[in-house]
């Protein structure tokens, strides 16, 4: 092993100069432990140098016949005798199989057999033997690796689940956001209801105070009322009584000056009443009365008829003239009519006849027919 | 990523007596046409997942202007006491919102709620008295209230149901009094306040002396006041030891005695005890106004 790490170590010291190790021969020694007790523990303990053809690890015989060595934990000789057994009787069953399997047929003379490749595509068959370089390397002498866990086979069911994408979320990180919308929400609305409820309450007191002022001064409206109503009457009452005064007042002074004024027209109610009863002819003399009344008309009476007789006589004979004066006209129209010839004196107008001096106005006012 | 089913099971949170809502606008037509479905089931499905969407307001403008209203008092007269139960719910839920009140002046919910005053369920009357105590916050809505003529029978009410549900009615009529009071006035609701008044519970004290408040302030409720004898009561109730109850009772004081016959020798010496106690009051007040 000291070779080949020498023979490797040119070839790492050319990359860089990294780890190289060298140690003088030295012999084996033996029942050496292959793993180090503990980390710190020194390597220098008396060594036990033991027989090399005892040792474990020097193979003993021929090499060219490469047993195969008793590895921990294959079966013992015995079954690998066993084994070797069975392979020479397969082999020698293979071989006799071998021998009764038919062959094809000799070639003809002059003939050889070739293997020739029928199938689609044609396969190169080279003789040579894929060959893959290997190297295989054990580490260098590791410490003992600490012990593993014990860790107990398994027993029990097995159960998956599958976690899908976005599934996984951490509870309370995920929830506190929405805890306080929720909360932050909710007590808004309450707040927002206790606002209003006093809101209505201080609402309500308001109302009231209002409704007691009003109240309030409903009543002293009353009062006012009241009291103007009171005053009122009483000036009322007052000014009637004075009108009434007032009232008795005139007509009494009315009264006084009536009686005053009545007694002083009436002093001389009595001679005036005489006075004018005598001119009314209520106190008459009845000799002057009795003259009066039957004398004096009697005596027109006659004067009257006397004239009114006077007067007929002269109307009498103021128609006699008259008709008289017209029957000569009339003659005389006659006459001339047919005979413009003398008249004759009408015996009727005479120098005797008068005319009567007073004009009568009847007589003048006849119309001649 | 993780797939999105961890597990063979739904998550906890899905409701089986839910119906599924719909995606987006989809939700209210679809629960629409279930309400007015055959099956009792598909029905009360519909109804519990109609309560948890009318939270939203938006979602009560988009059911109302779909009709859903309509259904709901069809609703109302089933013979079921689930859904009758779950359609007063979210009817009331409705009315928490100013949309949904306005939608019941429009669609006359009013009346058909009132055919429930009589109900056998509790849950059914008192969730009916919430929605009437929602709709009375607002103005028009106890007017609607009180056109309707429910007064009456809200104050006969009042003498024959249970306490919570009597502080709810109590709760309605306050604002209903101080829109028109003359429709309590007939109906005896002064004698009934006047009992209320007395009651074991506090809140129950303090709501009736609330709309006691709200009920003497016209001229006749001031006459009925006095004439059934609740201010030697109220002047009791000033010296309570709840806080709620002695500021309402001055309240009703206050109101009861602005009128010119406070100043008769009738009540002249209820008042001037009322004064007196109300100054004991006066260190209480400041500290709290």
């Amino acid at each position: 092993m000291a070779s080949a790490m020498t023979d490797r170590n040119p070839r790492a010291a050319e990359a860089s100069g990294t780890y190289t190790y060298t140690s003088r021969p030295r012999a084996v020694p033996c029942q050496r432990r292959r793993y180090r007790d503990s980390l710190l523990q020194p390597a220098d303990e008396p060594l036990n140098y033991g027989n090399i053809m005892y040792d474990r690890r020097v193979i003993r015989g021929n090499t060219y016949a490469l047993p195969t060595g008793q590895v921990p934990g294959q079966p013992d000789p015995l079954e690998l005798q066993r084994q070797q057994q069975a392979r020479r009787r397969a082999l020698a069953r293979k071989r006799a199989q071998e021998q009764l399997r038919p062959r094809t047929p000799e070639p003809v003379e002059g003939r050889k057999h070739v293997d020739v490749q029928t199938e689609l595509y044609l396969e190169e068959i080279a003789d040579r033997i894929v060959e893959v370089d290997m190297e295989c390397q054990t580490d260098a002498f590791l410490d003992r690796p600490p012990t593993p866990l014990f860790i107990p086979a398994k027993t029990g069911k097995d159960v998956a689940t599958q976690i899908l994408e976005g599934e996984l979320f951490d509870f309370d990180l995920e929830v506190k956001p929405m805890l306080q919308v929720l909360v932050g929400k909710t007590i808004e609305q309450a707040l927002l209801e206790v606002m209003e409820e006093e809101e209505l309450a201080n609402l309500r007191a308001n109302q009231y105070a209002y409704e007691e002022i009003r109240n309030v001064e409903l009543a002293e409206v009353q009062r006012l009322e009241e009291q103007e109503r009171r005053h009122r009457e009483e000036k009322e009452r007052r000014k009637r009584q004075q009108w009434e005064i007032i009232h008795k007042h005139n007509e009494t002074s009315q009264k006084i000056s009536a009686r005053a004024f009545a007694q002083r027209y009436l002093a001389d109610l009595l001679p005036s009443v005489f006075d004018s009863l005598r001119n009314s002819g209520y106190f008459y003399d009845p000799i002057e009365r009795d003259i009066e009344i039957g004398f004096l008309p009697w005596l027109m009476n006659q004067v009257e008829k006397t004239m009114e007789h006077s007067v007929v006589g002269r109307t009498v004979l103021d128609m006699l003239i008259r008709e008289v004066v017209e029957r000569r006209l009339n003659n005389y129209e006659k006459k001339e009519d047919t005979q413009p010839s003398m008249r004759s004196d009408d015996v009727y107008s005479g120098p005797d006849t008068m005319t009567d001096p007073s004009g009568y106005k009847f007589f003048q006012g006849q119309p001649s027919p | 990523m993780a797939h999105a089913r961890i597990s063979m099971y739904m998550p906890p949170d899905i409701d089986p007596t839910k119906a599924a809502i719909a995606y987006g606008c989809r939700a209210l037509p679809k629960l629409n046409e279930e309400l007015r479905s055959e099956t009792l089931l598909t029905r009360q499905k519909a109804l519990v997942a109609l309560c948890d969407l009318m939270h939203d307001p938006e979602y009560v403008y988009e059911a109302i202007n779909i009709g859903c209203l309509e259904s709901l008092k069809a609703l109302l007269m089933d013979d079921d006491n689930l859904v009758r139960i779950k359609t007063t719910e979210v009817l009331y839920i409705m009315a928490t919102h100013n949309i949904g009140r306005t939608g019941f002046l429009q669609h006359g919910v009013i009346i058909a709620l009132s055919f429930l005053l009589n109900d056998f369920q509790t849950v059914c009357r008192e969730n009916l008295h919430q929605a009437y105590k929602h709709l009375a916050q607002l103005p028009e809505g106890a007017r609607g209230i009180v056109n309707s003529g429910l007064i009456p029978s809200l104050v006969q009410k009042l003498q024959v149901e249970e306490e919570h549900i009597q502080e709810i009615i109590l709760d309605t009529l306050a604002p209903c009094l101080q829109e028109d009071a003359t429709e309590a006035l007939k109906s005896q609701a002064v004698p009934c306040f006047k009992e209320k008044l007395l009651s074991g519970n506090p809140q129950i004290r303090s709501k009736a002396a609330r709309a006691l408040i709200a009920i003497s302030i016209p001229l006749e409720g001031k006459n009925q006041v006095w004439e059934n004898e609740v201010i030697p009561i109220l002047v009791d109730l000033l010296s309570d030891p709840e806080d709620e109850v002695q500021a309402n009772a001055a309240g009703a004081l206050m109101h009861a005695t602005v009128t010119t016959e406070g100043c008769n020798a009738k009540g002249r010496s209820w008042r001037f005890q009322g004064v007196s106690e109300s100054y004991k009051l006066l260190p209480n007040l400041s500290s709290f106004s």
